[in-house]
């Protein structure tokens, strides 16, 4: 209950911030979209013509797939666009948290410090969560009534996002309680998860490198350091149904998350308010 | 069982370069309002976010109903309001109430009948559902000492509770202190209105420098021993020529006679012989100094000895 009570506020908190209410705005705007700009004719049981926006699609192209595009489509706009403003409204929850007088509220009540930063943590991916599944939830069943189609894959694809985010979100908490500055740690976030594509060509950079120390370094960051764009790609492939060949960008992503949460419970415990 | 004792608490900040707190040893007794004083950076605060968990001790322990300040779990028998508190800005007071008395354990139902009632006590009811933004200062110390009550402590630690509050306000404060003194509560204050402190105050200890410099009961340390103000009617300089008669040095100031005996025998002599002379005796009243005088005393006096 004490706990909960911790996720609750800051869910509320989250809200209070319009950011959340434009995501909100925008999930609902597009599934609007769906609604009015996709038309299905169907005749005798058989597809007869599609259009989106106005303009006809051939017949020869297979609904199945305009579905599976529209959504990859979605998917790829939550994950890049999606996060990045969930990160950017979310960036100042840690640092609130640490103001002096703020976190004097929490920490003077019968709950662990365990509880208080998890709670918020949780708290914020919950918001999240909410928002990204809104918009993959409401656009699906509106596909389905509009096409027939329900694709899993999509909503699986959901919580990879969610997912993405909770491991971005760790690497968030981490750098605000060392630097207690929300615009600073989401620098150095976004600075992460452009560095991801940078490392995925990392043979062809050793080429360029005198010494092998440096393929060591970058080979160690590759691994250590979230994989933002193959969880990117894997988010595609699920959303497509095709085959994953590795989840290895996901398991040792969420590797990374549980050690840089668990190194940031250990500094919470031990900081002097 | 001691509400508050504490085993040379220390608690350096700056890998040691600041030493808020040294060797800090005290016992609070369960049910009275007891007061810490200091100048400002002698420690209180740091004291009391030891004690709330806060800040962690560099050395030493301390206990509050005789269970470790280590165990978050003791923190149900406290109610803290700090020096500096936030609200989130956009729940209203009933919220606040609601989701930090949540996080205190206190059940719903329980919160239904509660929070109304504390909002009444701080004269805050008809602000029960307006968003805190809009509140003064003094508005928001009464939430937080609301705030505080939530969890119907066994002990309060208060950290300038009666800061930016109207004189009004100070008393209604000052009454709900007494009135928890009286269900059995302990208190504890961090103030510079050493006026208000001495008003309520059971016991205070003062802290300069980290270090206990004086601990006792307010009224020891007021009343000036063996000193005594005299109220006589008309008496034509006798008072003065009975003192001196009896060596007791004597000074008249705002209708009283100061004198300064050597002990009670002293004194009921001195009253034996103004009653020989037929001088009618208003009032005597053992001679007080304010608790402002007696801290300047202390704090620029001391070399850090406890009395």
């Amino acid at each position: 209950m004490k706990f909960l009570s911790i996720v609750q506020l800051t869910f509320r908190e989250s809200l209070a911030k319009k950011t959340f209410i434009a995501f909100f705005g925008i999930s609902t705007l597009t599934c609007l979209l769906f609604i009015f700009a996709l038309n299905l004719d169907i005749v005798d049981g058989m597809q007869s013509s599609v259009s989106l926006f106005g303009a006809e699609i051939p017949a020869t192209f297979d609904l199945r797939e305009i579905i599976i595009n529209i959504q990859s489509a979605v998917a790829a706009l939550l994950f890049t666009g999606g996060i990045f403003m969930s990160l950017f409204a979310t960036s100042s929850l840690i640092p609130t948290l640490l103001q002096p007088g703020f976190i004097d509220l929490f920490i003077s009540k019968p709950v662990s410090r365990l509880e208080i930063l998890t709670g918020r943590f949780i708290g914020a991916t919950l918001i999240v969560a909410c928002n990204i599944l809104y918009l993959m939830i409401f656009s699906a069943i509106i596909l389905l009534f509009k096409t027939g189609i329900w694709n899993w894959s999509y909503i699986v694809a959901g919580f990879i996002i969610v997912i993405t985010f909770m491991i971005l979100y760790t690497l968030m908490t981490f750098l605000s309680l060392l630097t207690k500055s929300g615009p600073f740690s989401l620098m150095l976030t976004y600075f992460i998860v452009f560095m991801s594509p940078l490392l995925i060509p990392r043979d062809q950079i050793y080429a360029l490198l005198s010494s092998k120390v440096y393929a060591y370094i970058l080979d160690g960051l590759y691994y250590f350091l979230p994989k933002t764009t193959e969880l990117g790609n894997l988010t595609r492939l699920i959303v497509g149904g095709q085959e994953i060949t590795s989840w290895m960008p996901l398991w040792s992503s969420l590797l990374f998350a549980l050690f840089i949460l668990s190194v940031s419970t250990y500094i919470f415990q031990r900081k002097n308010f | 069982m001691k509400a508050v004792e504490t085993f040379n608490l220390t608690k350096h900040y700056s890998r040691g370069k600041v030493k808020a707190l040294n060797d800090f040893s005290l016992q609070v007794e369960t049910g009275q309002i007891f007061s810490l004083l200091g100048p400002n950076g002698a420690g209180k605060t740091t004291f009391i976010k030891l004690l709330v968990g806060l800040a962690h001790p560099t050395a030493g322990h301390a206990t509050v109903f005789g269970k470790s300040i280590k165990n978050y779990k003791m923190h149900q028998h406290i109610g803290y309001l700090s020096e500096n508190h936030r609200f989130p800005e956009f729940l209203t007071a009933a919220q606040v109430l609601y989701y930090y008395g949540k996080m205190s354990g206190v059940s719903s139902s329980d919160l239904k009948d509660r929070i109304p009632k504390l909002l009444k006590q701080v004269n805050l009811t008809d602000w029960t559902n307006v968003k805190i933004q809009k509140y003064s200062k003094g508005m928001m110390q009464r939430l937080g000492l609301a705030n505080a009550l939530i969890p119907d402590p066994d002990i309060l630690f208060l950290d300038e509770p009666t800061d930016g509050i109207d004189p009004v306000g100070r008393r209604e404060i000052r009454d709900l202190l007494k009135a928890l003194r009286e269900q059995g509560k302990t208190v504890f204050l961090n103030s510079h209105l050493l006026s208000e402190v001495e008003r309520v105050s059971d016991e205070v200890a003062i802290l300069k420098n980290g270090k206990l410099l004086q601990k006792g009961r307010v009224e020891d340390f007021i009343s000036v021993k063996e000193q005594y103000q005299v109220k006589v009617i008309s008496e034509n300089n006798k008072i003065n020529e009975i003192s001196e008669k009896l060596s007791i040095p004597v000074s008249y100031q705002n209708e009283f006679y100061n004198i300064a005996v050597q002990d009670d025998a002293h004194l009921n002599k001195f009253i034996d012989s103004v009653r020989r002379e037929s001088i009618t005796i208003q009032a005597i009243i053992p001679r007080k100094i304010s608790l402002e005088d007696f801290f300047i005393d202390v704090i620029e006096d001391k070399n850090g000895e406890v009395k």
